[in-house]
């Protein structure tokens, strides 16, 4: 068995970014690897610890400091990482495009992917990488068991939750539920300092693949939504102001 | 070269410890200080993630980290709860002597099962009736065939009670000073050992603290370590090492003591605005950042100095004496920002002051600090 684990590096979700003029100022914040690709980490790691012989491979497409985050996955538990060193801001459907080219070359039996990105809040990267594999795909998945060359995942639709039986191999997308991911521990955060990190640079890995070592969608505007507060203060009684938070929270921020 | 950077490996380990901190310690540490309970289910998951006893060598199943490696992590636990991180740092004092003067057979016996089980060390120097004078102690060592006998009192001695190894200072003749001295490993549970928790203590109420009775505790004299004589210096180069983990911690407490500064004066209004628009209050934490950075490089170098086997006595000692002083400050400041919210337990600065205050007494009071860092200038 041989599994490749997608990840992504992206803003701490407690982390302060600045916006301005369009642009976010990631300097500064502390940067993680994503926590939805975490669950796949941790499910693969899980596989091989029920007692499948498995190999493990993260895979991440990103800049130089990206490989801080596949060292988490490396320290983890993961046996080795390949990391396509990338300075384009990729949209989903490039960056599966160059994703697809390296998964070929490892042929695992499994992908995963977190169900969505935190950094642009996209869900679009598993589904994405399917299509460009050709394989089937089951999204927002919390379990997942094994019958001869096959998978069985319960996954989150609109409605509830639904089961499926997929051939493999498959893209499986990974999010809340599926399992609770380990912290790295110290002696597996020394051991990963001796496995092999392969860096390989965007315009080869896309040649190689066909893909274009670019954006596939031209971006014409992005403007960052700045929130100012309300600064309201209820004023009256506990009773009084009690009643119009309820009041607020539920007919204005229609939360309740 | 210098070169300020933590290693990739030391990055994993503080966001690591960091996580770990921050979930399963910063919740619980006001509880456990109200109740002066010792969280041993989260020592435990410490010892899970290799966070206890960090100073256990590669050849007897260690990690071989180095100071620098552990004081990343002991700022990251003392930011959560000092309190919390005393018990591993305590731990990790009691095994010092063993690594610097135990012989491989005795690292073996000592120190391996150390890591392999969340087990705890302590070490046992001071007494009832003398703590900064070290070499004024009184228990009595009395060597009969191939055993030590034990006789005596210590105080103050942190995982006392839990401890499955414990160096204990003594003498074999009161009246002969350093040159009696021995450092007798004594395992917990010895018959004629007995603990006694200390109870009221100010702060820091995580880390179980007990008096530990010997009444003709006997031990095998290969527990000895190195020979008689050796027992004061074997004390003195350990606490050498182990005063930067005290830094460290210190420094922890200092940033919390700042991020709950910040964070509380940001949104505390007063004459129509927060309070931080007073350059009164921006002062405050200007300064309380000043001191922080500074004692965490003071920290840094002393560590980096023991990293490469360079001498360290006046570094460490520098290090512990401001890194406190600083926290201490801090946290009092820190608790001035929180005004009349700062003296209850609501807000977790009162805890950081009282805890911290420790770090200014134990593994040698600042004046003792002092009496260390003028006799190498004297010298
Ligand atoms: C919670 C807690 C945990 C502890 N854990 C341990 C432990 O695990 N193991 C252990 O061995 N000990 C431990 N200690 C003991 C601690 O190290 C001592 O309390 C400390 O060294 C001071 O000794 P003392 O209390 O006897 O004070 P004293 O030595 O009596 O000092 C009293 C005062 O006199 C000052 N003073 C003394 N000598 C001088 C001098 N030459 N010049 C100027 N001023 C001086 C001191 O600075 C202090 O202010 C712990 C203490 C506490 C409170």
């Amino acid at each position: 068995m041989k599994i490749v684990t997608i990840l992504k590096q992206v803003p701490d979700a407690e982390a302060r970014v600045r916006a301005s003029g369009g642009t976010l100022d990631l300097s500064g914040a502390t940067l993680v690897i994503d926590g939805m690709d975490e669950y796949g980490v941790e499910e693969a790691l899980r596989i091989r610890e029920r007692g499948m012989e498995t190999e493990i491979v993260a895979l991440a497409c990103g800049p130089e400091r990206a490989a801080e985050a596949i060292r988490t996955a490396l320290a983890m538990g993961v046996d080795r990482a390949v990391h396509v060193v990338s300075d384009v801001t990729l949209d989903a459907v490039a960056m599966a495009r160059v994703l697809a080219g390296v998964v070929q070359d490892e042929a695992p039996e499994l992908v995963f992917v977190g169900g969505k990105q935190a950094d642009w809040d996209s869900s679009a990267l598993g589904p994405a990488l399917a299509e460009a594999l050709g394989w089937p795909h089951a999204d927002w998945t919390t379990e997942l068991t094994f019958e001869d060359g096959t998978i069985t995942v319960t996954h989150d639709i609109d409605d509830g939750t639904e089961t499926l039986t997929l051939p493999l191999p498959a893209v499986v997308t990974t999010q809340q539920g599926l399992n609770e991911p380990r912290y790295p521990t110290l002696p597996n955060i020394m051991k990963a300092k001796r496995k092999t990190l392969e860096a390989r640079p965007l315009a080869d890995v896309a040649a190689a693949a066909g893909a274009p070592a670019d954006r596939a969608t031209e971006l014409r505007a992005s403007e960052i939504e700045a929130r100012s507060r309300r600064n309201v203060v209820l004023d009256g009684d506990a009773k009084t102001a009690a009643t119009e938070l309820v009041r607020r929270l539920r007919d204005e921020a229609k939360v309740l | 070269m210098i070169d300020f950077e933590l290693s990739d490996e030391q990055k994993q380990i503080q966001s690591m410890a960091r996580a770990f901190a921050r979930e399963h310690v910063l919740p619980h540490a006001a509880a456990w200080d109200r109740e002066t309970r010792y969280p041993e289910e989260v020592v435990e998951a410490a010892a899970e993630l290799g966070l206890l006893n960090v100073g256990v060598p590669e050849a007897v199943g260690g990690l071989g980290l180095g100071m620098l490696d552990e004081i990343v992590i002991a700022e990251e636990l003392a930011y959560a709860c000092m309190g919390f991180y005393t018990i591993l740092m305590a731990s990790d004092l009691g095994l010092t002597p063993i690594v610097l003067a135990g012989t491989a057979e005795q690292q073996r016996r000592f120190l391996e099962p150390l890591t392999t089980q969340a087990r705890l060390a302590a070490f046992a120097l001071s007494e009832p009736d003398n703590g900064s004078d070290a070499s004024g102690l009184r228990t009595q060592a009395r060597f009969e065939g191939d055993e030590v006998v034990l006789d005596g009192t210590k105080m103050w001695i942190s995982n006392g009670e839990q401890a499955s190894v414990i160096v204990v200072f003594a003498t074999v003749d009161v009246q002969s000073g350093h040159k009696g001295t021995v450092a007798v490993v004594v395992e917990g549970g010895t018959p004629g050992l007995e603990a006694n928790p200390i109870h009221g203590k100010l702060g820091q109420r995580a880390s179980p603290t007990a008096e530990l009775v010997l009444r003709g505790v006997r031990v095998p004299s290969a527990n000895v370590l190195g020979e008689v004589g050796d027992g004061f210096k074997i004390a003195m180069r350990t606490l050498d090492r182990t005063r930067v983990p005290v830094a460290a911690g210190s420094v922890g407490v200092a940033q919390r003591a700042l991020d709950e500064a910040i964070s509380y004066a940001s949104t505390r209004q007063a004459f129509g605005g927060p309070i931080t628009r007073f350059q009164a209050i921006q002062f405050k934490l200007a300064d309380m950042k000043i001191g922080l950075e500074t004692a965490r490089w003071m920290t840094y170098r002393a560590a980096w100095l023991i990293d490469r086997g360079l001498p360290h006595t006046e570094a460490s000692a520098i290090a512990k004496c401001y890194a406190s002083d600083v926290a201490f400050k801090a946290a009092e400041e820190a608790l001035h920002v929180h005004g009349g919210y700062g003296y209850v337990d609501e807000f977790p600065v009162g805890k950081l002051m009282r805890d911290v205050k420790l770090n200014q007494i134990y593994e040698g009071t600042n004046e003792i600090q002092r009496v260390v860092i003028a006799r190498g200038l004297m010298r």
